[in-house]
């Protein structure tokens, strides 16, 4: 196993687990786990002659009284597998023959469905991933609550009642009273997905199902809902089925993990011995590939080099340093938006006030900030895409903020930027060669059609796809494929500098990896400036060398890496430092 | 993109194709495909005249009845019109005219008159005035199909024009826009479509729109084009947000180059599958307008014509023309409604 | 809420300008001659003086539209061109039959709308749900004349079940006897597009996550259908029933003509048919000043319907 790169509790940081995994795990409910799953298998009907297979074969159990998390990337099938439990799938699964869920001596696959609807909200419940559309619009937050109290537990208005206030206190929402009367669309994200809760537990279930419960929230709002569960677990003595893609955070609540892939299970075991020895290549490559906050290897571990056995890079990265003037200096920022509110006065909401920042050849600037935060503001004013209300962007002696839409035409091949999503940044009706083709055309570059073509390909191979996909469309490739095409698109114009807005946080771990090391090896061959924006505090951190921190349209703390992350002076950065999830910690 | 290095590249379907080979799996679709198209055959026929330009005329006996129905006996038709002869009595000596007879009957002799030999039953029947019904059927499938095809295109072109510059723009434009479409859709489609009629019908322009079904096209054309424009609207609205639009200004395409070259390719699948519904519903409100007198000019057929002279037939006992108009109307809408629905499933599956 | 009623008033004004704009212009400069049209060819030239002056139309353009608008804000419209009745008196005196028979069509067609959606998203996927889909498209595909012409023909003149046409002066004379079968075809016309619109009202919300959640907590599934379901597409009904009201005020007019009921619709076409200016554009403007009233009613209406609607 290699090693250097391995290690996940970091002792600098070392912030103790929340709450000690089980070792006492006896025989007797090894023996007797709570649900037993069975050589899974489950297809989707995808029209009248297709079918795809999610599930291939998937076998695992699930304790009493103890946290499993199913961990996987997105396609692995984990969700498919955990709904499969409570038969929640949609109405074109097929489940296989030989397939069994076995809870209290009954297989669950085969009973009928009346059976099933009264083991669902009451022996077994399910937290979803967006509480905000989980929700029922139309029903206050107490009634819907109060529903599951009067199915199962055949209480009436006054008893339902008592007992929704006192889940709402238990979950930890402020003025229960007041909040039994909202609706759901009245409550934030961290609010809602406390409501699912509460409903999930109402009735004191034997396991709950939490399908990736944390992944819409905010980081620090993730922290408190983490908590929460981990709490209620150890006072109801339940079970909890925890599904994530994020290795790191269920590290710090599961007692045994389950890592599937493609369909099937690649590795199960307790959580220590995943996390200190793991045997499988796929489980090591997710295990290796986060960025890690103590370390900034030139080049991230990618789940090629764990299947090949290559030796990992520990070589630290140096930052370029500041030579000249900078490239980009900018002057106090700002962006406002007009609210009507009332009949005729209108509200002024301020996304970024006051940003003072300058961008060095060479170098990268991170962003950093939760939503609503004002980052990615910054980044479509830099490139124009959004009208500053105030301050100045110098480049060269010029404003780029009072330039006319001609004028800024020409600048534009010198910034550009790779937006988030990378399904929608690329027109599904352009072939990859029309796409990159495109900018070409628009700035002169390239002699010729031909001329143009051939620089095309030479970009496609630079980013790691192959000739044959110039004819392709955006739908045949995969999210991190798409994000290379979006790259070899900026590469075109030869820009200077580059934005990358949330570039990578779509993308799946293993895969995060190999576009982060595409960008780093572009700005060493070609002098490229990055600013990165992210959410994501251990990217951020790999990536930049000055690393800006924004709360609520202002810039509460700035500094090199290093320094934000040893020393963090403002308590917003403390707080968004606090919540970041570290895994196993310490030896336990 | 035309070099040797470029061919030598694979090509991968683009959306039309794909949508082609999905739509060539599905039967109902291809039987739909089908029936549309022989109907748009007919149609070219029977606007090249080929078939069924003799509509007019009064070939069968009135209120013919169909082959398989057999001939009416009952003694009130003849099938030879017999030659006039001359009057029966003789009045020369008190007729200022009596001396110019001989002289006009030898004029009269001159003249060949055709005797039409009318039929007794008719393929499918004839109307009062014994008309042929297979051919007043065929001639008005084209005159009602053409409307529908040509007022739904019209109306296409200005919706998706003014929806396009109204969801991309925004702005002053847009709130123009807004307007001229709150007035339109404030005033209930029926009355404006009857207040255009009423207006087209006595105004200044009825002479020179009198060839016929233009005033209809008109219409419908400038009564029907709200949805689309609502429609096409709010998907620029959608896509003009889009990060494949905003990445297209980033790379410094211009308004237009967006408008048309990123954003319309995205979105035609659902003007086409909107036209294809407004056909549909043109078709019928032609009918229904001509049916009352203010669609086609009175020398034109349509179904909708048809059908008001089905009314009174029908109490009389003759079905023959109701039947055939709506046959042929029935088979020709739910098979462009079938061959819609299977358009809108091969070209964007997930919407099932 | 008072603060955004009077501010959506404030915004009705230029629509409700811009359609007395395009009523105006349409009828001066697309239409016909009044004098023409009131006087016949062959008039002497004093009479056509003796019109223009009574008309108003010596004046200017822009005193001819001062005169329009005035008469439109006053509800003073002038008499028909054909039957010199005071057009009031027309609307007043025409309006007790259309709605005599559209209240009972438009309640009839939600509920039944409803009941029918339901069942059908019940049924959704199975062989039933394509078969109704295919009858709908078929029923679809005939002309709403045909089933008036049959209809009539069917139970008024063969089977003699109903009066073939008829309307009196008693209201309840009329909805026991003349209006059952009126209504009834109307009913049945609308069954097929209306099924198929609330069905896909029902299957948008079945698809919804909070269904699953529902699910989830051990809902049944016919409480998910009538409780959680119908009452979220209570949103789209709202939109539809509150679209096609305007249409209860124009009658079917279709129907009217037919039966010979004396309503609005019918007088309409009448109008049309003779070219009566006045009717036809007090009835346009008016209705459309409707629409925009019945609009205001929805969107405040909305705010009870859907919780997350905030009138600002």
């Amino acid at each position: 196993m290699p090693s250097g790169c391995m290690q996940l509790n970091s002792q600098r940081h070392g912030l103790p687990r929340r709450f000690a995994p089980r070792n006492d795990l006896n025989q007797e409910q090894a023996m007797n786990p709570l649900i037993s799953v069975q050589d899974l298998h489950v297809s989707f009907r995808m029209s009248k002659t297709d079918t795809v297979e999610a599930v291939r074969g998937v076998s695992f159990d699930i304790p009493a009284n103890s946290t499993v998390a199913l961990v996987g990337e997105s396609g692995s099938g984990k969700s498919v597998s955990a709904m499969s439990i409570v038969r929640l799938l949609p109405e074109n699964a097929i489940l296989g023959q030989h397939s069994k869920v076995l809870y209290n001596g009954r297989d669950l696959l085969a009973a009928p469905l009346e059976d099933m609807r009264r083991l669902r909200g009451k022996d077994i419940s399910v937290v979803f991933q967006e509480p905000m559309s989980s929700l029922n619009p139309v029903f206050t937050v107490g009634e819907q609550i109060a529903e599951v109290l009067r199915i199962h537990l055949k209480l009436n208005s006054k008893q339902a009642l008592d007992r929704t206030l006192d889940l709402m206190t238990e979950v930890g929402i402020p003025n229960p009273k007041e909040r039994l009367k909202s609706y759901p669309h009245e409550l934030s994200g961290g609010q809602q997905q406390r409501v699912m809760i509460a409903m999930a537990i109402a009735c004191e279930p034997k396991l709950l199902i939490a399908d990736e419960p944390t992944t819409a929230l905010d980081v620090t709002v993730q922290r408190q809902i983490m908590d929460l569960l981990a709490g209620l677990q150890q006072r109801q003595k339940m079970s909890i089925l925890f599904i994530s893609h994020d290795l790191g955070l269920v590290g710090e609540i599961s007692d045994e993990v389950v890592v599937m892939r493609n369909g099937e299970v690649r590795e199960a075991g307790s959580v220590q011995r995943i996390f200190s020895a793991p045997t499988d290549a796929y489980t090591q490559a997710l295990l290796a590939c986060r960025p890690r906050l103590d370390s900034r290897p030139r080049r991230l571990a990618v789940i090629d080099d764990i299947v090949n056995k290559r030796p990992l890079c520990t070589e630290q990265r140096v930052a370029a340093p500041i030579t000249g003037a900078a490239l980009i200096e900018v002057k106090d920022l700002g962006k406002d938006y007009l609210l009507k509110s009332g009949l005729f006065k209108r509200s002024v909401f301020s996304a970024v006030k006051h940003a003072d920042f300058s961008l060095y050849k060479g170098r990268t600037l991170g962003v950093v900030g939760e939503s609503g935060s004002g980052k990615t503001t910054i980044g479509m004013m830099l490139t124009r895409l959004t009208e500053a209300s105030a301050g100045s962007i110098m480049f060269e002696g010029v404003d780029l903020a009072q330039l006319s839409a001609a004028q800024m035409r020409i600048y534009r091949s010198r910034i550009q930027i790779i937006f988030q999503n990378p399904y929608a940044s690329l027109n599904p009706r352009f072939t990859v060669g029309q796409i990159l083709i495109e900018p070409m055309r628009i700035h002169g570059i390239g002699k010729s059609e031909d001329d143009r073509a051939r620089l095309a390909l030479e970009l496609i191979e630079k980013v790691g796809l192959t000739r044959d996909d110039f004819g392709k469309y955006p739908h045949e490739f995969s999210g991190g494929q798409r994000q290379r095409i979006a790259i070899a698109r900026c590469l075109t114009m030869k820009p200077e500098i580059i934005v990358c807005d949330e570039s990578v946080s779509a993308l799946d771990v293993s895969v995060q990896a190999t576009v982060l090391n595409l960008l780093l090896d572009l700005q060493d061959e070609f002098g490229l400036t990055y600013v990165f924006i992210s959410h994501d505090l251990a990217v951020v951190k790999y990536m930049a060398d000055e690393i800006l921190v924004m709360s609520q349209g202002e810039v509460v703390e700035r500094g090199s890496a290093e320094e934000i992350y040893a020393r963090p002076q403002h308590p917003y950065t403390q707080q968004l430092l606090g919540a970041i999830p570290r895994g196993l910690a310490a030896a336990v | 993109m035309s070099t040797d290095l470029l061919q030598a590249l694979p090509r991968s379907p683009g959306v039309w194709a794909q949508a082609w080979t999905r739509l060539k799996n599905d039967r109902v679709g291809m039987v739909s495909l089908g029936v549309t198209l022989f109907f748009i055959v007919l149609v070219l026929l029977a606007q090249m005249g080929l078939v069924a330009k003799d509509w007019q005329k009064e070939v069968g006996t009135p209120f013919a009845p169909p082959h398989i129905v057999g001939k009416i006996v009952d003694g009130s038709q003849t099938a030879v019109i017999d030659a006039i002869a001359g009057p029966s009595v003789d009045m020369s000596d008190v007729d200022p005219l009596a001396p110019r007879y001989e002289e006009w009957k030898k004029r009269a002799a001159e003249f060949k008159a055709t005797i039409t030999q009318k039929s007794d039953t008719l393929p499918l029947g004839g109307d009062q005035l014994g008309r042929d019904v297979l051919s007043k059927v065929i001639k008005g499938a084209q005159v009602s199909i053409t409307v529908g095809l040509t007022a739904a295109l019209f109306a296409t072109l200005i919706g998706t024009i003014l929806g396009a510059l109204g969801g991309y723009f925004g702005g002053r434009i847009g709130d123009f826009l807004e307007w001229v479409y709150n007035v339109f859709t404030a005033i209930p489609y029926i009355l404006l479509v009857f207040a255009l009629a009423a207006v087209l019908k006595s105004g200044p322009l009825a002479g020179t729109l009198g060839s016929g079904a233009w005033t209809v096209v008109i219409i419908l054309s400038l009564v029907g084009w709200t949805g689309i424009y609502r429609l096409v609207r709010s998907e620029y609205m959608k896509h003009r947000s889009r990060e494949y639009v905003r990445a297209a200004e980033a790379i410094g395409a211009s308004h237009a180059s967006r408008m048309f070259t990123h954003i319309l390719p995205n979105i035609s699948h659902v003007v086409l599958v909107q036209l294809s519904l407004h056909v549909v519903g043109f078709i019928k409100a032609e009918v229904i307008l001509s049916f009352l007198g203010l669609g086609v000019p009175i020398d034109m057929v349509s179904w909708g014509t048809m059908l008001s002279e089905a009314q009174t037939e029908l109490v009389q006992g003759k079905w023959w023309q109701l039947v055939a108009a709506t046959v042929f109307m029935a088979t020709f809408v739910t098979a462009f409604a079938l061959l819609t629905d299977a358009l809108r499933d091969a070209l964007d599956p997930k919407l099932r | 809420m008072f603060s955004y009623i009077l501010r959506r008033i404030w915004q009705m004004i230029p629509t409700l300008l811009g359609v007395i704009l395009l009523i105006f212009f349409l009828f001066k400069f697309f239409g016909g001659d009044p004098v023409e049209i009131m006087a016949g060819l062959k008039a002497s030239p004093e009479r056509i003086a003796s019109l223009r002056a009574q008309l108003g139309l010596d004046k200017s353009v822009r005193q001819q539209l001062w005169v329009f608008v005035q008469q439109i804000f006053s509800f003073n419209w002038g008499k028909s061109w054909t039957t010199n009745e005071a057009i009031s008196d027309i609307f007043s005196s025409r309006l007790p039959a259309t709605l005599t028979i559209m209240i009972p069509i438009m309640l009839l067609e939600v509920i039944l709308a409803i009941i029918a959606g339901l069942a059908v998203a019940y049924v959704r996927g199975s062989l039933t749900d394509r078969a109704i889909m295919i009858i709908t498209t078929v029923a679809l595909s005939v002309s709403f004349l045909v089933y008036i012409i049959v209809g009539q023909f069917l139970f008024g003149f063969v089977l003699g079940w109903f009066p073939v046409q008829g309307w009196s002066n008693s209201v309840w004379k009329n909805l026991i006897t003349y209006a059952p079968l009126p209504v009834f075809l109307a009913v049945l016309v609308s069954l097929a597009p209306q099924t198929r619109l609330y069905r896909s009202f029902f299957l948008d919300e079945i698809g919804q996550d909070y269904v699953r959640t529902a699910r989830a907590k051990g809902v049944s599934e016919n409480t998910i259908l009538l409780k959680h379901v119908l009452r979220n597409a209570m949103i789209p009904i709202l939109t539809n029933v509150a679209t096609g009201l305007p249409g209860v005020f124009i009658g079917s007019f279709l129907i009217e003509v037919f039966f010979s009921i004396p309503g609005l619709g019918r007088e309409i076409v009448t109008a049309v048919n003779r070219s009566d200016y006045p009717v036809i554009q007090a009835a346009t403007v008016y209705l459309a000043a409707l629409t925009m009233v019945i609009n205001l009613i929805t969107d405040v209406l909305y705010k009870f319907v859907d919780p997350r609607v905030t009138l600002k």
